[in-house]
């Protein structure tokens, strides 16, 4: 088990640059997630990692050990691969195995810990046979206990579980999360799922267009995230523009009423700003009640979508700007389309973030 | 994978060796006789092309030549087109069967095929026997009248219409089916529609099937030998071969071919790049073919199995001389015989031969296969400068007449330490790898495309060398190709001709081509002795390209086009 550092890595593809100056610690026997939408070089820092791309500038370091110029075959990480990479013309045992034969290890030994490996990850029956005659996900317990059996200074996964179907994913999100609880090694996790991110992460780091848009714990990311890219990309958000009139108490006055936030903020007075709203954290203001020190818009219903186990309100407010609200699992119906309303909401949900001119 | 290129010493010293091998085995020998057709007696002249023109006999040997490529390809496409179509548009029982049968007349060298047609279509062979003794004629008619054209394009035909097919199915399976529906929404049917938009959208494939057949017919060197239709440009280069003086008209011939064929390649190319239509279209993959009712199923049947069994007749033939022990003014033998066999291993010349081929066939594979590996993981594996350029270059062979490089190596080397006239090993080995590198290239090729890398990632992820994992998951995962490419390297090797008539010019040193052309010549049972070992040719071809058609699967077609 190894922290594993990361120092301004750099990567270009021709002209594109893949990742750029990128600077993590990931500590020992952390569960650390990479995030991000395609493209924003996610599975290029990964692979920088495990070796098989030369990053144009930077260093990679496990522990105090400089790895930036050893080869993928010298640095000891285990990997799990997108389409697993089981090899077609050995068994599951000699694919497990081969990792073991690599570092010479003796055969009786190599039997026993291949065995243990495989029955970790249930796979124990099915070690005679070959990859062909395995499912999806059995394949991907095979590449997972091919990738641990060798006792990797860290583990490194690339988006294992985006070619399972739903339900398979959940069980494999669990197992994989128990075999980090097991072993406690260091595992770096790739993936564009937010919610498999922010159900195991220890930590993530968002990222975007090469760089890291913002890194924490994922409860950090979902409640404080510190850009509207953030916001946007984990979960869903409401984002009202508005400009700055009082820094203490932080007030923003948009088109639809001045909104005030309880939350530490760097914005000056007069300054344009965004207030963003995750839609479970605004309710319906029954009608003749007093909203004490919340915010309070006004708005018009225009739609309502249930999806079982919430109901979401897409409300139009007053310059018809569209919310979301998301009421869980209401007994009754709280709102009819075509009613007018009062939106409420704490001023400890509003995160108030910086206008950027580039939506993305 | 590392650093911008993958140059480490040894990619760099592999890939100087490969510029020094092109260099010297395909490019020298091109422009040494580029260079001997332009400077006669340090004089630059263009006087040899002029005579190409102007030479009656040089004219009539390139005139000849065009007749006898363009007849084929015309005829190869009357014979082709209309068999692609059944087989392309219909699904019927035994389909798959026919599609195989539809390959057996490549698999058959035509070079022992003309042995066999000669004796078929002889004054007094077999066809006018046969004719004559159930009446139809009365005199034995001259089937190779005007100098032997008509067997010479009859035994081409028959052996390229394949390659014809190959190509021209490939295209009418593209035409996305849609297109067609269009027309026939608006009204269109019938020949009409194949008029105005199947045969324009399938045209580029055509075009490609055609010029390979063209160039190949035009190029021929065994057939018009053994029929003995001299009047053509790849028999004058050979003829020139035995020519003590140096005779700048060879080296002449010679560059117009070349020149001919790069120039039809460059064509082909272009058609093919500008005219990639049945593309543009795709969406849905509609069900191209039809069930043949029971009537269109046996006139399918019928048709191909007739064609087939023509164009399977010279070599017949070539079974029954093997056998005879009589056969003369007779439909068959009257008397039959296996000692032909046992000579095969009695002749001082057969055996020989057969020990020669052995030996230069397994030389010129191995040589293939590192350098096709090698070539093809480069290709498909690594960064490195001038990719483009060593793809076209480990290719352009396959589009470069035998004749051509054979006599760039003999004339080329003459008076140097490798002259063919006397010790023709190392050049015919070069001869036969540097022809065949293609296919071996190829296969290699399509190999490491269809593994997929992360399987070689893996390898390494877990502790295994660059080479630990080419050795133990790249090649087991693809071993059927490079198995597939040596058979095909291998079997080509055993039966190349031209190079082996150019270059062997000791009788202690003929390959089998070269030794089943002298025996023909002589007269007592040489020829029996040629068609036996013509025989052993045909079942070597027929089982390697069987192998390797089970390796390579339907991959096999892809390998004959350009």
């Amino acid at each position: 088990m190894v922290s594993v550092t990361l120092e301004n890595v750099t990567k270009r593809f021709g002209n594109v640059v893949a990742v750029d100056r990128v600077s993590l610690d990931i500590g020992k026997g952390e569960f650390f997630f990479l995030l991000g939408p395609s493209g924003c070089g996610k599975t290029t820092l990964l692979r920088i990692i495990a070796g098989f791309y030369q990053p144009e500038g930077g260093r990679i370091l496990f522990d105090a050990r400089d790895l930036t110029d050893v080869p993928p075959n010298k640095r000891n990480t285990g990997m799990v691969f997108q389409n697993y990479a089981l090899w077609p013309h050995m068994t599951v045992r000699q694919n497990v195995e081969y990792g073991l034969r690599m570092r010479d290890v003796p055969a009786s030994e190599m039997a026993r810990r291949s065995q243990q490996a495989l029955e970790r990850v249930q796979m124990g029956p099915y070690a005679d046979r070959t990859s062909n005659q395995l499912s999806g996900g059995q394949q991907q317990r095979v590449a997972l206990a091919r990738a641990l059996v060798i006792e990797p200074d860290a583990v490194l996964l690339d988006e294992p579980l985006s070619n399972l179907d739903a339900r398979l994913r959940l069980e494999m999100r669990e197992q994989i999360q128990e075999l980090h609880r097991d072993l406690g090694i260091t595992m770096i996790y790739v993936t564009h799922d937010q919610k498999e991110a922010l159900s195991m992460a220890d930590r993530m780091a968002v990222m975007r267009a090469g760089q890291v848009a913002q890194l924490g714990a994922p409860r950090t990311l979902y409640c404080r995230p510190n850009s509207r890219f953030v916001a946007d990309f984990i979960g869903e958000i409401n984002l009202l523009p508005g400009d700055v009139t009082s820094t203490d108490p932080l007030q923003i006055e948009t088109p639809n009423g001045p909104i005030l936030s309880a939350l530490d903020s760097t914005h000056k007075k007069g300054e344009r700003a965004l207030c963003s709203i995750r839609p479970e954290a605004i309710h319906f203001l029954p009608d003749g009640e007093d909203a004490g020190s919340d915010n309070v818009l006004p708005g018009k219903v225009r739609h309502v979508i249930y999806l079982g186990d919430v109901e979401q309100y897409n409300v139009d407010l007053a310059d018809g700007t569209q919310v979301k609200v998301v009421e869980h699992n209401p007994l009754h119906r709280v709102a009819a389309e075509g009613d007018n309303v009062r939106l409420r909401f704490s001023p400890e949900a509003v995160v108030v973030l910086p206008e950027e001119t580039d939506p993305c | 994978m590392l650093k911008k290129l993958d140059l480490t010493p040894g990619t760099l010293v592999f890939l100087g060796a490969l510029l020094l091998f092109f260099s010297a085995f395909l490019f020298y020998p091109l422009w040494y006789a580029f260079v001997k057709s332009v400077v006669v007696d340090g004089q630059f002249t263009l006087t040899f092309f002029k005579l190409l023109v102007t030479n009656p006999v040089q004219r009539e040997a390139i005139l000849n030549s065009f007749r006898l490529g363009m007849i084929t390809t015309l005829a190869t496409t009357v014979l082709a087109l209309p068999l692609a179509f059944l087989m392309v548009r219909y699904d019927f029982r035994g389909k798959s069967i026919q599609n195989g049968l539809i390959l057996v007349p490549m698999v058959l060298p035509p070079f022992v095929g003309a042995i066999g047609m000669r004796q078929m279509f002889a004054r007094f062979g077999s066809i006018n026997l046969l004719l004559m003794d159930i009446g139809v004629i009365a005199e034995p008619i001259d089937w190779f009248g005007g100098g032997g054209l008509l067997g010479v394009v009859i035994l081409e035909v028959l052996h390229l219409y394949p390659i014809m097919f190959l190509n021209v199915a490939a295209a009418l399976a593209n035409v996305d089916p849609s297109l067609e529906e269009a027309a026939r929404n608006l009204g269109s049917r019938g020949f009409k529609l194949f008029r105005t938009v199947t045969f324009p959208l399938m045209l580029p494939g055509y075009f490609a099937g055609a010029i390979i057949v063209f160039i190949w017919a035009f190029t021929d060197l065994g057939t018009p030998l053994i029929f003995n239709y001299r009047q053509v440009v790849a028999v004058e280069i050979f003829n020139a071969v035995s020519d003590t003086n140096e005779n700048p008209m060879a080296y002449a011939l010679v560059v117009f071919v070349l020149v001919l064929t790069v120039f039809f390649f460059y064509l082909s190319k272009a058609v093919m790049g500008r005219g990639r239509y049945e593309m543009i279209a795709r969406g849905h993959v509609g069900s191209v073919s039809q069930k043949a009712s029971t009537r269109m199923t046996v006139i399918i049947h019928v048709l191909m199995l007739s064609l087939t069994a023509v164009a399977i007749l010279p070599h017949i033939s070539v079974v029954l001389t093997s056998i005879s022990e009589r056969w003369f003014m007779s439909v068959l033998p009257q008397e039959i015989t296996g000692k032909y066999y046992g000579m095969v291993f009695d002749h001082p010349m057969a055996l020989s031969s057969i020990k020669m081929s052995l030996m230069l066939s397994i030389f010129s594979t191995t040589l293939d296969v590192v350098l096709g590996i090698s070539i093809a993981y480069l290709l498909t594996r690594t960064r490195i400068p001038g990719k483009g350029i060593l793809d076209a270059v480990s290719m352009l062979p396959l589009a470069l007449p035998g004749i051509v490089l054979a006599f760039g190596y003999l004339a080329g080397y003459s008076g140097t330490i490798l002259d063919a006239r006397n010790y023709p090993v190392p050049l015919l080995v070069i001869a036969y790898a540097v022809r065949r590198l293609p296919y071996m290239v190829r296969s290699a090729y399509a190999g490491f495309q269809q593994s997929s890398i992360t399987l070689e990632e893996a390898a390494m992820n877990l502790g295994a060398s660059r080479w630990r994992t080419l050795r133990e998951i790249t090649f087991p995962l693809i071993l059927a190709n490079l198995v597939a490419g040596g058979i095909l390297c291998f079997s080509f090797a055993m039966l190349e001709v031209s190079d082996s008539l150019i270059l062997a010019l000791k009788d202690e040193y003929y390959p089998i081509t070269k030794a089943i052309y002298s025996l023909l010549g002589r007269i007592a049972d040489g020829p029996y002795i040629a068609s036996a070992m013509g025989i052993f040719g045909m079942i070597l071809l027929m089982v390697s390209l069987f192998l390797s058609g089970r390796f390579l699967g339907r991959r096999l077609g892809e390998l004959f086009r350009v």
